[in-house]
C-alpha cells in the first residue's frame, strides 16, 4: 500500500516527528469545543502547521428559530398526538426510530430552544451533532476525525465542518435521493462503459 | 448568444518532439545543440520543413512553440515567456483574459483521494464540477470523471454502465464508482511514454506536458483506468466557460492532438485548495488531502477503514482509494 511506502521514508519521519512535537508544545492538549469556536488538531505537519477546524453554527440556518417564539405561550405535549398546525408535515414525514420516537425525545420540555440528550443534558442546537452521537456513537468518531461528514476550506489550512442537520434531517435522516446530472455522450460505434 | 470557438492548432502536436529522441531528464546541452540547430535550419527550408511535418499544410507555423522546450527543462524565463504566449493565445482565440500559472510541488505532500462508497449516490456533481473547472469541452464531449453504476455485491465492471440516466439516484440495488485518474505510484501510462511528455510529480501527480505531448495514445492504452483523454480535435469552449485560473501542467485550454487526464485540480490543491470535485460533492463522499500528515483525513481513512483499490491485481499503486462507512 501507499501509505507504508512513506513510513519506509526516514527523511519523511523525522519531519512528521519534529512537526507534532512543535505542534504538542505550541497547542498543548485537546480540548472540547463548542460549534463557531476553533478546534485545534495536534500540530499536523504539511505547509501550514497549525490547523484549525469551525463547526458551522446551525441556528442562522433554521428559519423558525428561536422556537420559544412560538411555543413561549404554549402548553407542551409531552404525548403523542396529532400535529395540528405549522408542524403538520411531521405527522407522515417523520422517518426516525421507528414511531418510537416523539419531539421531546430530542426537543427539551423544560426550554423548548434546547434539545436533550438521552442522559438529560441540554445542548444548544449548534451542538446537535453531541445529540445524535448519544445513539450514532461510531459516526462521531468518524466525524471528529474528518472521516464522515463535509468538510470544506484548504486541505492543508483551515477547515469548515457541517453539524449532522445539515445534510441529515433530524425527523427524516436518510440522504435525500438527487436528480443526477446528464450522462455521458455515448462514444460512436462503441458499447458503453 | 453562446458561440464555440476554436481552440488551439499547435503543429507541436504532431512534430514538436523532433522524432523520440527528446531526453527530459535536464540535458541542457543535448536539448540547446537540438535547438541551435534547428535555429541555423530556420528559414525557408524549415518552414517546408515544419509545415509537411506537422500536417498543418496552409496555416502559418509558430515557431516559439515548435522550438519551446521540455517543461522540466525550462528555465523560469522560458517558462514565463511560453506562459504569456500561451495567455495571448488564449485571449486571442477566447476574448477572455486567464492567467497560467505554475504552482510547484510542496515538499513533504503526498497527495491521496479517498472516496466511500456508502455516501457516493451518482449524482455526478463532480463530472460537471470537473469539467468546468479544467475547461473540458462539451463538443466533443470530454470528462474526466466516469460513474459506473453497477449493481450491488458486484464488481464486474464490464456489467456496469456510466450511461445510467434515471430520474432519481442512487436506484435501489446499485451502487455508484467514481472513477478518474488514480495517481499511481507505479504508472504504466508513464513508462509507456516513448517522449517522456507524461511524469509522476514529486507529490504524487501524474501530469502531461501537453506541448511535448506527440499525440501517440500509447499512455492512453496502458491506462487499466481508462483515466486518459485525447483531443481528437481542436477542442471548442464557450468564453464564458473559460476558467481564467491555470495551470501549465493540468487545466490550461490543450491543443489538438495531445493527451490530457485529471491532475487533482493541482492549480487548486498545490495552493491549499480542494479539487473541483471534492467541494462540489454534496454528500461528502469524497476524501482529499496530504497521506504523508498523520492528521489528514485520507491518512485517518487508510489506516482506520477498510480501503481497496481498483484493479490491485496489476500492481499500479494508485493514489486513490476506496472505502466504505
Amino acid at each position: 500500500m501507499s501509505a507504508k511506502r512513506f513510513h519506509r521514508s526516514a527523511e519523511g519521519r523525522t519531519w512528521v516527528g519534529k512537526c507534532s512535537l512543535l505542534g504538542a508544545l505550541l497547542l498543548g492538549a485537546c480540548h472540547p469545543h463548542a460549534p463557531g469556536e476553533k478546534e485545534h488538531s495536534e500540530g499536523p505537519p504539511g505547509p501550514t502547521p497549525v490547523v484549525s477546524v469551525t463547526i458551522e453554527p446551525r441556528t442562522p440556518m433554521l428559519p423558525a428559530y428561536p422556537c420559544s417564539g412560538c411555543h413561549a405561550d404554549r402548553q407542551p405535549h409531552p404525548e403523542k398526538y396529532v400535529l395540528k398546525e405549522f408542524h403538520e408535515v411531521r405527522n407522515h414525514e417523520f422517518q426516525h426510530g421507528e414511531d418510537k420516537f416523539w419531539c421531546y425525545q430530542c426537543h427539551s420540555v423544560k426550554n423548548i430552544d434546547k434539545l436533550v440528550t438521552a442522559t438529560g443534558e441540554l445542548v444548544s442546537f449548534d451542538e446537535a451533532f453531541l445529540l445524535c452521537t448519544g445513539c450514532h456513537g461510531d459516526k462521531l468518531k468518524d466525524w471528529r476525525a474528518g472521516m464522515h461528514g463535509l468538510l470544506m476550506g484548504n486541505w492543508n489550512g483551515d477547515k469548515r465542518k457541517k453539524s449532522c442537520p445539515a445534510c441529515h434531517d433530524p425527523h427524516d435522516p436518510r440522504y435525500p435521493s438527487l436528480k443526477p446530472e446528464k450522462p455521458p455522450a455515448a462514444s460512436k460505434g462503441l458499447k458503453a462503459f | 448568444m453562446k458561440k464555440s470557438l476554436p481552440m488551439f492548432r499547435e503543429p507541436e502536436a504532431s512534430g514538436g518532439c523532433g522524432g523520440g529522441s527528446c531526453d527530459s531528464d535536464g540535458h541542457e546541452d543535448h536539448d540547446e545543440g537540438r535547438r541551435d540547430f534547428l535555429r541555423m535550419a530556420a528559414g525557408a527550408a524549415a518552414v517546408g520543413v515544419a509545415a509537411t511535418a506537422t500536417g498543418c499544410g496552409g496555416e502559418k507555423p509558430d515557431y516559439e512553440e515548435l522550438l519551446q522546450k521540455h517543461y522540466r527543462v525550462m528555465t523560469d524565463d522560458e517558462k514565463k515567456r511560453v506562459f504569456a504566449r500561451l495567455e495571448a493565445k488564449t485571449k486571442a482565440l477566447t476574448g477572455v483574459t486567464v492567467h497560467i500559472s505554475d504552482p510547484q510541488p510542496l515538499e513533504g505532500v503526498h497527495y491521496a483521494y479517498a472516496l466511500n462508497l456508502s455516501h457516493c449516490n451518482g449524482n455526478r456533481r463532480c463530472v460537471e464540477a470537473c469539467a468546468r473547472e479544467n475547461n473540458l469541452p462539451n463538443d466533443p464531449e470530454m470528462r474526466y470523471i466516469r460513474v459506473i453504476e453497477l449493481d450491488n455485491g458486484s464488481q464486474h465492471l464490464e456489467k456496469g454502465t456510466v450511461h445510467y440516466a434515471p430520474e432519481k439516484v442512487p436506484q435501489k440495488g446499485k451502487f455508484y464508482l467514481p472513477v478518474q485518474c488514480h495517481q499511481c505510484d507505479n504508472p504504466p501510462c508513464v513508462r509507456a511514454c516513448p517522449t517522456k511528455a507524461t511524469w509522476k510529480e514529486p507529490d504524487g501527480i501524474v501530469v502531461v506536458d501537453y506541448n511535448w505531448c506527440i499525440g501517440c495514445r500509447y499512455c492512453q492504452a496502458a491506462c487499466p483506468y481508462h483515466a486518459r483523454r485525447f483531443n481528437w480535435v481542436a477542442p471548442s469552449i464557450e468564453p464564458d466557460r473559460v476558467n481564467p485560473n491555470q495551470g501549465y501542467l493540468s487545466n490550461r485550454i490543450r491543443p489538438v492532438g495531445v493527451v490530457e487526464k485529471c491532475t487533482f485540480c493541482l492549480h487548486r490543491t498545490r495552493n491549499g485548495r480542494y479539487p473541483a470535485c471534492y467541494e462540489v460533492c454534496p454528500t461528502g463522499a469524497r476524501k482529499f488531502g496530504n497521506l504523508a500528515d498523520p492528521q489528514s483525513e485520507v491518512r485517518k481513512i487508510v489506516e482506520n477503514k477498510r480501503v481497496w483499490i481498483l484493479k490491485e491485481e496489476l500492481g499500479t499503486e494508485p493514489r486513490f482509494f476506496y472505502f466504505y462507512g
